[in-house]
């Protein structure tokens, strides 16, 4: 392993998301070229030959790029076969087999992928396929975790094997440069954050300081992702933080915009802040802090320009600071009927949603902008059956019901393509199916 | 992958690989060095049976106070204020100490020459009555067999208990005979 070679294939790859980009500087060029031709900078002929030289070539490319998802779908889905099939072998034979066999099994075989994954990504110069045998690995040392737990008796309902989990892997996914791993990191944070905070307490009480410690921890995954944009080594692994963060905080935000959900959980009951337990007040306050001072050193160091400025700059911590203040509103309840909040919270919804749209559109993220339409769409869907249940026969509101969201869709459908065109980013249309 | 994000790579596997063996080393030294004890489990409840990979393990020790309904769980005084989510040192119940009076629960960590102590997390405290969490509610069977289990009389469990309290299950007790997997 002494001799490290930079993979071939890695300068050849051109992502799907970087071709508005290479086609929008191809442009510039080609607009920079023809300002040299007509200041005589540059002869016609020459010119010619540098935009001939420069001209992408357009079939391999597109036949590449499509290739090259083949081969990660390919690569992953034999990864985790074998992955899985060596896994589930362990675990139904587990009494069978000699403690010893157990952790040779699980562990050198944990460590034999990371070796496989290492080899092909960084030595033999297949990263599509060793990033996929790496994502196995890291899948690998979590069935492991659970497995280990399992032949001790120890509870396997237990979040902090996620927590676990999730710390082992993250330093892989900035090691091995690999958006899938982040992904499954952050995910297994998630879930394993929220299962944990779940268990804060079973009562009714409870479940809104649930809801407002999952806000809380939706803006802080949000500032994280804001904190790896501003760092260039670090903003390829921005989008899974972005997104989760803004999935949490919508997803909490539209189950405390039900009613029903104050009415049976508070039972009349007033709570004051002084109720919540001190040290789930003091993670909330160390947890809004760090939030906050993330957000606000992000901003400070943003470098924009124009109408762009003032949203980058300070919608998106705005947005961040109001999430964290309602965070703490939805856990000290201070009002006792359900009316103010289900309107509070209806509000925000509607101002996350479209904030989302915006800020995907503004910095150019596509995920951001399909959040904020789907819970656009699923708000839209749940206003409309709140409205309609009592006023309408039950057929004809279906009825009406399908014909609106067919037109709501339609025309969604078209402002998203709209608003991808306008900032550059183009999507494939299968005219077949 | 430069010389340094090489060797950071292979730390974090290594730091994976020996997070894995902590977890056996501690579990294996707690059932090596640990002070025996045998509980007694409440009849397990069916539905708790998970496709018969493991069983749902109730202690008689798993709800305590005065009003408990439980023989074993009535006879325990909790000591000061105990509420949800706090650690509880619970003395464990032996033949010797069965009819000795109060056993206690409490919420401060007993001496270590002090008698046998469980730790275990409050999951629920109310009137004066609190369920506890010992970390050893699961056994994991192989498929199909947590039948007999669910189906026996009398299970009891002996466990593993180290100096800090922390308890192991070291094997089943099915009808008065060591449950083979």
């Amino acid at each position: 392993m002494a001799n490290i070679q930079q993979p071939a294939e890695t300068t050849e790859i051109i992502e799907p998301g970087d071709a508005a980009q290479t086609d929008s500087r191809h442009n510039w060029l080609k607009g920079r070229i023809n300002q040299w031709r007509e200041s005589g900078l540059i002869s016609d002929e020459q010119s010619e030959a540098i935009i001939k030289f420069e001209e992408l070539p357009e079939a391999p490319f597109r036949l590449g790029t499509r290739f090259n998802r083949l081969v990660v779908v390919l690569s992953t889905l034999g990864a985790i076969l074998i992955g899985a099939g060596i896994i589930s072998f362990v675990a139904a034979n587990w009494q069978g087999l000699p403690a010893i066999a157990k952790l040779v099994l699980l562990i050198g075989g944990q460590t034999a992928t990371y070796w496989a994954a290492y080899q092909l990504q960084f030595v033999r110069g297949f990263p599509k396929v060793g990033g996929a045998v790496m994502f196995t690995g890291a899948a690998w040392f979590g069935a492991n975790v659970f497995l280990v737990a399992q032949s001790y008796h120890l509870s396997t309902n237990n979040p902090d094997l996620m927590i676990w989990w999730f710390l082992g892997i993250l330093p892989l996914a900035y090691l091995a440069r690999s958006k899938a791993i982040t992904v499954m990191a952050v995910g297994i944070f998630t879930i394993g954050i929220s299962w944990k905070t779940a268990g804060i307490g079973e009562n009714t009480e409870s479940a809104f300081m649930v809801m407002g410690s999952l806000l809380l921890i939706a803006t802080a995954l949000y500032a994280t992702g804001m904190l790896h944009l501003r760092r260039d080594n670090l903003k390829f692994h921005a989008g899974p933080y972005l997104v989760t963060g803004a999935l949490l905080a919508i997803g909490v935000v539209y189950v405390l915009t039900f009613d029903e959900f104050f009415r049976d959980s508070r039972q009349g009951s007033v709570r004051e802040i002084a109720a919540l337990s001190g040290s789930y007040i003091a993670i909330g306050v160390i947890i809004s802090g760090i939030t906050i001072a993330a957000v606000v050193a992000a901003a400070r160091n943003t470098v924009t320009s124009g109408a762009t400025t003032f949203v980058s700059k300070y919608a998106e911590s705005g947005a961040i600071a109001l999430v964290i203040g309602f965070g703490w509103f939805a856990a000290a309840l201070p009002f006792n009927s359900p009316t103010p909040y289900v309107i509070v919270f209806n509000l925000l919804l509607i101002f996350l949603i479209f904030s989302t749209i915006i800020l995907g559109i503004v910095n150019k993220r596509e995920a951001l902008v399909n959040v904020g339409i789907i819970f656009f769409v699923i708000d839209l869907s749940t206003r409309y059956i709140e409205l309609t249940v009592d006023m309408l026969d039950t057929s004809l509101a279906f009825i009406v019901g399908g014909i609106l969201l067919l037109g709501v869709g339609y025309g969604m459908e078209r402002a998203r393509r709209k608003l991808l065109q306008q900032f550059g980013m183009t999507e494939a249309v299968n005219h077949d199916s | 992958m430069t010389l340094k994000a090489k060797r950071l790579f292979i730390a974090v596997i290594v730091v994976q690989i020996v997070f894995l063996l902590g977890i056996v080393g501690y579990r294996e030294a707690i059932l090596i060095n640990g002070q025996t004890a045998v509980l007694q489990t409440v009849p397990v409840d069916p539905r708790d049976l998970f496709k018969g990979e493991h069983v749902i393990l109730r202690y008689e020790i798993s709800t305590l106070g005065d009003a408990a309904i439980n023989p074993v769980g009535k006879r325990y005084r909790l000591i000061g204020d105990i509420d949800e989510g706090d650690t509880v040192y619970v003395r464990v119940p032996t033949s010797e100490n069965f009819d000795q009076g109060w056993l206690v629960a409490q919420t401060v960590k007993p001496p270590s020459d002090a008698d046998l102590f469980i730790k275990g997390r409050v999951t629920s405290s109310k009137d004066n009555i609190i369920t506890v969490e010992y970390g050893i509610g699961q056994y994991f069977v192989p498929e199909g067999r947590g039948l007999e289990i669910e189906q026996a009389d009398d299970v009891k469990v002996r466990v593993r208990i180290n100096r800090s309290g922390v308890a192991a299950i070291e094997e089943l007790i099915v009808d008065d005979e060591v449950w083979q997997p």
